[in-house]
């Protein structure tokens, strides 16, 4: 039997005496589009690092396509497709030959490289002027950075908040592209803090607050009646307290 | 609100230091200590010289050329470093109702950490000349007081004129590189004037204090030794209204510049030509290496080279690189025939190559900033990221020392051919050493750099000063050769012993990447958040 795109066990990480990330526990089935929600410094990025081999974890294991990170970490990096929230962009190289260099980083030959890079920027309309990427609007990053993921076919995607600042048609484009993938049989992790897209595009989705998982489950699942998932998220992460206004403002 | 500008960078700075290992905290400690406690001895030593009552002709004789050298040293130790000092960061401040008048007195104030030296060597001598009972005691306090005060202030309010005026100069759209160039002729403009036969006499005009008043180091000179105190005084103020006046006009026009235009002006210019012969030099690394290695040399060889700091230091050293040194080797009646002469090349090219280290392997992932974390995300050693970037630096220091070469060459520089092979075997060999502790320094003190800031460097005055140190240390085996060849004037021993010195520098290159790359690996994170980091409202370049 394939084993879980992701398998992750009591996962620990400790700034100072603050724990970002306090005994998380998940698995992401193969083929599953998973939303990774959580408030403002619940540890999201904290978690993705982690499953990229950016930060070590203080405890606790990481499974990801049945290999241990660390241990085989360049294996696992080479079928991973990651989308930061920071930039991985060089801003001094133009969109093509940015990713180009990631092509061959993964292993493709050059001459493979540069047709998938030529490719990509056309499908992500990147192509104009062979602008230097220190010259992209932010959703232009955006969507290069979502192409530097996808040249080298990975099975699995890592992405933090991919859809941010970029404009609708780009985000319509991303998402098409994403769904295309999970037919294919690829695995994609993301956190988002646009709730609606996670609803209508995930399959399942966990919460995370204050470093630990506070619900997990489908869709179906997590919801109950009319509920929205935004609904579901303001109510398990406690922050339901009504908006006092102030005095002088 | 300057207390509130003040009080934002402290406590950025604190939350600089806060994140930072310590490491590196105790080692930065260590460097300033160094730097400002060298700085102090030779404070002290002025105290000396200037209480001495017997010194008192050697005072009035060198007092004004020394003012000269603290004034030579305020303003132009920011070019020679490349280093501009604190700053405001006008992006960050513009968009609150700050007055400008306000934001003017600030900046003023920070250009005191361009040159924190020379206060240290101007105490010196204030204490001195007080101490000294010759020269009046007590009684001249508020004279010298005063003098030294307007010397002070017309420092730094002219300082914050040309800080304003050069980095917008230096952020124009190709003015950057011309900029430089005219900065390096201005440099080298006494050098010049006495190859025009101008007699060099005429100089001490302005170093004398017996000459005249009308310069600020002679009425300041003046003026602390009690002659033409109130002629002094009114120079100096006429000097310091005159660099006020200066310093706000500059400062109000970096306020109204579109740096965010000059930025992009910048980007265009390093727009890449499809299919052009530098497109064609970029692919070159592809013929011989293989991949991931030629793909992060062609990466490196392109980023570099867009990078308007990087090309501003890559010129300086085939320019004003070659113009220090070249004193050295001329007279009245041109080039002399020395050991200095002979070996020329290899020291412009040694030069040259310790100014391209700031940016690029003293701190190899300066520029990439947050982008760094491509090394550790992609299914690539770090060691095939650092010998990348040591084999593009390398390329680019052949280059410099081609360019160095040709120059030379051009303005007849009598190098013999076997010099010129030497040159080019002995940087290389120079540079394994060079790159090995490069390759330490850039995962153990990693520091973020912004490529569109061209004055800024890849380390701190006082960094920049303890690198000095380090050469010696690390060339010690090419020492050895050339020590070798002139004791034992042997050209066999110089090359057995260079032959020597590579084999070593391969073990100490192996050796330094094994631990580099260790370190890198358990520090990975501290070096993505050391690379990530932006600072307060005041920048330090």
């Amino acid at each position: 039997m394939e084993s879980p795109a992701i398998v992750v066990t009591e996962l620990r990480k400790v700034y100072g005496n603050k724990a970002a990330v306090d005994g998380l526990s998940l698995t992401v089935p193969r083929g599953c589009f998973y939303g990774f929600l959580g408030p403002n410094g619940a540890g999201k990025s904290t978690t993705i690092r982690m499953l990229t081999g950016l930060i070590p974890p203080d405890s606790g294991s990481i499974e990801i396509l049945g290999m241990p990170m660390p241990g085989q970490e360049i294996e696992i990096k080479k079928r991973i497709g990651l989308v930061p929230d920071e930039s991985l962009l060089f801003d001094r190289l133009t969109g093509a030959e940015f990713l180009e260099f990631v092509g061959r980083m993964y292993g493709l030959a050059r001459a493979v490289a540069a047709e998938r890079a030529r490719a990509l920027l056309a499908l992500f309309e990147l192509d104009e002027n062979r602008k230097l990427i220190g010259e992209y609007s932010k959703g232009m990053r955006k969507r290069a950075a979502m192409a530097a993921a996808l040249i080298h076919h990975p099975d699995l995607f890592l992405m933090d908040e991919p859809f941010e600042g970029v404009d609708a048609v780009g985000a319509r484009l991303m998402k098409d592209i994403l769904l295309d993938q999970v037919r294919r049989g690829a695995t994609i992790f993301l956190t988002s803090h646009v709730l609606e897209v996670v609803e209508r595009l995930c399959d399942r989705v966990a919460i995370i607050n204050e470093g630990k998982i506070v619900v997990e489950g489908s869709m179906a699942d997590l919801r109950s009646g009319t509920e929205t998932l935004e609904d579901v998220f303001v109510r398990v992460v406690g922050a339901e307290h009504a908006y006092t206004p102030l005095d002088w403002l | 609100m300057i207390p509130a500008i003040l009080r934002a960078q402290f406590l950025s700075m604190r939350g600089l230091r806060r994140g930072s290992s310590r490491r590196g905290a105790i080692f930065s400690l260590l460097i300033a200590a160094g730097w400002y406690g060298f700085w102090a001895m030779v404070g002290f030593s002025v105290y000396g010289v200037t209480a001495d009552p017997s010194m008192r002709p050697l005072v009035e004789q060198w007092l004004s050329p020394s003012l000269l050298v603290v004034f030579l040293y305020w303003q132009l130790a920011p070019l020679l470093t490349a280093s501009f000092g604190a700053s405001l960061d006008l992006r960050k401040l513009l968009a609150y109702p700050v007055p400008r008048g306000k934001l003017f007195t600030v900046e003023v104030l920070l250009r005191v950490t361009t040159a924190f030296e020379m206060l240290l060597v101007l105490a010196g001598a204030f204490t001195g000349l007080l101490l000294n009972p010759i020269h009046g005691g007590w009684t001249v306090l508020p004279a010298l007081a005063a003098t030294l005060l307007l010397f002070v202030l017309f420092n730094l309010l002219l300082a914050a004129g040309l800080r304003s005026l050069l980095e917008r100069l230096l952020s124009l759209k190709r003015v950057r590189e011309l900029m430089v160039l005219l900065l390096v002729m201005a440099l080298a403009s006494p050098r010049l004037l006495v190859s025009a036969g101008v007699p060099l006499h005429r100089y001490q005009q302005f170093l004398s204090p017996a000459a005249g008043w009308f310069w600020p180091w002679t009425a300041a000179g003046r003026a602390m030794l009690g002659q033409d105190i109130a002629v002094g005084f009114l120079v100096l103020a006429a000097w310091a209204g005159g660099a006020w006046l200066f310093g706000r006009r500059q400062f109000a026009r970096s306020l109204r510049f579109d740096a965010q235009a000059a930025a992009a002006s910048s980007l265009r210019e390093g727009r890449p030509r499809v299919g052009g012969m530098v497109e064609r030099l970029y692919r070159l690394p592809g013929l011989f290496l293989p991949d991931p290695l030629a793909a992060i040399v062609e990466k490196e060889l392109r980023a570099l080279s867009r990078t308007p700091r990087f090309r501003t230091v890559f010129i300086m050293g085939f320019t004003f690189g070659l113009l220090v040194w070249l004193p050295l080797i001329t007279g009245r009646s041109g080039v002399r025939q020395s050991v200095m002469t002979e070996h020329f090349l290899v020291v412009v090219s040694l030069y040259a190559f310790s100014m391209l280290g700031q940016v690029s392997y003293w701190n190899a992932f300066g520029f990439d900033r947050t982008a760094a974390q491509v090394w550790f995300s992609l299914p690539v050693p770090v060691s095939r990221a650092l010998a990348g970037k040591n084999l593009a630096a390398a390329l680019f220091i052949l280059l410099e020392v081609a360019a160095i070469t040709a120059v030379c060459l051009a303005l007849r520089v009598p190098i013999p051919a076997a010099r010129i092979l030497e040159a080019f075997l002995v940087t290389p060999v120079a540079a394994l050493y060079m790159l090995s502790v490069g390759n330490l320094s850039s995962v153990n003190f990693p520091r973020a750099m912004d490529p569109d800031r061209v004055s800024q460097g890849g380390g701190a005055n006082r960094f920049q000063g303890l690198l000095f140190l380090v050469y010696p240390l690390a060339l010690l085996p090419i020492l050895l050769a050339y020590a070798g060849r002139y004791v034992f004037e042997s050209e066999l021993l110089f090359y057995a012993i260079m032959a020597f010195a590579a084999a070593l520098g391969v073990a100490v290159y192996w050796i330094a990447m094994e631990s580099a790359v260790k370190t890198a690996w358990v520090r990975r994170e501290q070096i993505i958040a050391e690379l990530s980091k932006t600072a307060g409202p005041v920048v330090t370049d």
